[in-house]
């Protein structure tokens, strides 16, 4: 028995051109940080963790009050206490877990792999890098608006006890909210930008925290002219300068600086590592 | 269509990919084949942008990959199948890529439905089996309609029906005219599914065309043959071109000559035979042979140049 068997001539349709709409755009690369940030659970946990925080600390101080109006030699220091420091009072804390957050939001891509997806979607990476600025920025905006909000509304019963409660028209109550915004908005670039440098989320966090929080502390304890001019040059120091920080207040460090050269050493300590990670992301291998 | 012109790729003093050169055309599933090292992944990363080349050039459908304007509909990549954060959900994981490209969400529920993924598609990536990571992957990979597949190890963690789907998966996409190149190291899983091949050992290509012509490139067919007067056989077979050999006695392996041949030969000189039988090299077989002499070449090539050198 002979049956031939004739396979069927494969069917070769010419190269499709893409039907599906498919049209990258920054907007687009936007949205999909967006929706990187809010898909993972970490994040909302960082996000009711620095609300907790910053609500818990200002209302830990505005209850601290009780005790230097109890105390004499306190006394003095209550009378040039500022309603709107209590409120933003938790900020330093706040400012941890911002670092983290910003600081995962890259090396959490490198340490899963996730950026090679990413990076085969945006081939040219930069936009990827400023897109996760502009998603981190604009979360912190929010959860820190939200933190001081609420720690306004909690703080409210005990600061009226002293007549403290911030007035919301004046000047000084809004340049204390709006500079802790900033801050916490810088020090969460700032972490982006390690984190882009270094690629490790332990490596990244670890930096981000001395540089923060650790160095202003350790140093601020040599009494050398040097060092205190390097002090006045670190993050929160420099955030004292804006923070209008007076004595008794939280964010008081006794800063060297102008409220504006303060704003813009803040904004560098932003900005420079964001640049550094763009320009070592371009040329490194994914 | 993938072209490679003189892709090196070097990390530190070792070199991954050594100077290679090649086409992969649209219209047939191109299989990658080579041991593990031989710098399979590394190609495919470069061919994606992902790496840079230390010299030479890779394009996509006839740019860098990264020079497209959308760059998910000229090339779709599954590279491992951990490229996905594993605390966000499958569709979630999609949306992020799909949301750069502008894709519409109804792409997304395709590609997850294409890839069986529906009932898992709300679960986070964490707790996938390594063959569901491999369909997620290929569900990206897919994401943007793409004129070129790049897939490494693609089945590798599937069970049989997962296996099946990607042949088929990869046939189709081929027959649409689709550029198709897959890696594995799994040879006979090539001689179902690729038609092309392009073998690599030690960063260098070590043969390129059609499946079966790389095989009898290789190695030519024996011809098996069991006699009791084996030796005396093994004699009067004419000796130019032809290979014998003895694995044991009685048996004869017989190269550069068919079967025929050797029955003829036989029938003239009265020589009984009990099994006389043609044989085509395997692909396994012919994959091992190059491999082989690729590190045999590249130890004596840099013996050579040093020898040369002096």
């Amino acid at each position: 028995m002979s049956t031939t068997v004739t396979a069927p001539a494969p069917v070769r349709t010419p190269s499709p051109r893409p039907v599906l709409p498919a049209r990258p755009s920054f907007v687009g690369v936007l949205r999909g940080e967006w929706i990187k940030l809010l898909s993972l659970r970490s994040t909302w946990w960082i996000l009711a963790v620095t609300i907790a925080l910053i609500t818990g600390i200002s209302l830990a101080v505005a209850y601290s009050l009780d005790a230097m109006a109890a105390d004499p030699a306190q006394a003095s220091s209550l009378a040039t206490t500022n309603g709107a420091d209590v409120v933003s009072g938790g900020f330093q804390l706040g400012m941890v877990s911002v670092s983290v957050l910003g600081a995962l939001l890259i090396t959490g891509e490198y340490s899963t792999g996730m950026i090679r997806s990413t990076l085969a979607a945006v081939p040219t990476r930069v936009p990827v890098l400023a897109a996760k600025a502009i998603a981190v920025a604009v979360l912190t905006v929010a959860v820190s608006a939200v933190s001081i909000a609420v720690s306004y509304l909690v703080t409210m019963p005990q600061l009226g006890t002293y007549d403290l409660v911030p007035a919301l028209d004046q000047a000084r109550t809004w340049q204390v909210f709006g500079g802790t915004v900033f801050f916490l908005v810088a020090a969460a670039l700032f972490a982006l930008g390690v984190g882009t440098l270094l690629r490790s989320s332990a490596g990244a966090i670890t930096v981000a925290l001395t540089v923060l929080l650790l160095l202003p502390g350790i140093l601020s304890f040599i009494r050398v002219g040097w060092v205190e001019t390097i002090v006045d040059y670190l993050p929160l120091p420099a955030a004292g300068a804006f923070l209008g920080g007076n004595q008794g207040s939280l964010s008081s460090a006794g800063s060297g600086l102008t409220a504006t050269t303060g704003v813009l050493v803040v904004a560098a300590y932003a900005l420079v590592p964001l640049v550094a990670g763009a320009v070592v992301m371009r040329r490194r291998d994914a | 269509m993938i072209e490679a012109h003189e892709l090196t790729k070097r990390y530190g003093d070792k070199t991954a990919v050594d100077g290679i050169s090649f086409t992969i055309a649209p219209g047939s599933v191109t299989g990658f084949l080579g041991p593990n090292g031989a710098g399979k992944s590394t190609t495919m990363r470069m061919i994606m942008g992902l790496d840079r080349p230390t010299t030479g050039t890779v394009t996509v459908n006839g740019k860098p990959y990264a020079k497209h304007r959308s760059p998910l509909s000229e090339a779709g990549a599954l590279l491992d199948a951990k490229a996905m954060h594993p605390g966000r959900t499958a569709r979630s994981h999609l949306r992020t890529m799909a949301a750069t490209h502008n894709i519409p969400a109804a792409r997304v529920d395709e590609v997850i439905e294409m890839t069986g993924l529906s009932t898992v598609a709300g679960r986070r990536v964490g707790g996938f089996s390594l063959g569901m990571g491999q369909r997620l992957g290929i569900a990206s990979a897919m994401l943007g309609d793409p004129r070129t597949l790049i897939l490494d190890e693609p089945v590798n963690g599937l069970d049989p029906e997962g296996v099946q789907w990607v042949r088929r998966l990869v046939r189709s996409l081929a027959d649409q005219g689709r550029t198709v190149f897959l890696s594995s190291h799994l040879m006979s899983e090539m001689a179902q599914t690729a038609d092309q091949l392009l073998v690599i050992g030690r960063g260098r290509i070590l043969a390129a065309g059609p499946v079966q012509e790389v095989i009898d490139s290789v190695s030519g067919a024996t011809v098996r043959v069991r006699a009791p007067r084996a030796g005396e056989l093994a004699a009067l077979v004419p000796a130019g071109g032809v290979t014998v050999s003895s694995p044991k006695p009685g048996t004869l392996e017989l190269r550069g000559i068919d079967a025929a041949q050797v029955g003829e030969i036989a029938g003239a000189h009265g020589i009984t035979l009990h099994e006389l039988s043609p044989r085509n090299a395997s692909l396994e077989e012919a994959y091992m042979s190059l491999t082989q002499d690729s590190v045999e070449y590249r130890s004596d090539s840099s013996f050579a140049a040093k020898g040369a050198n002096r």
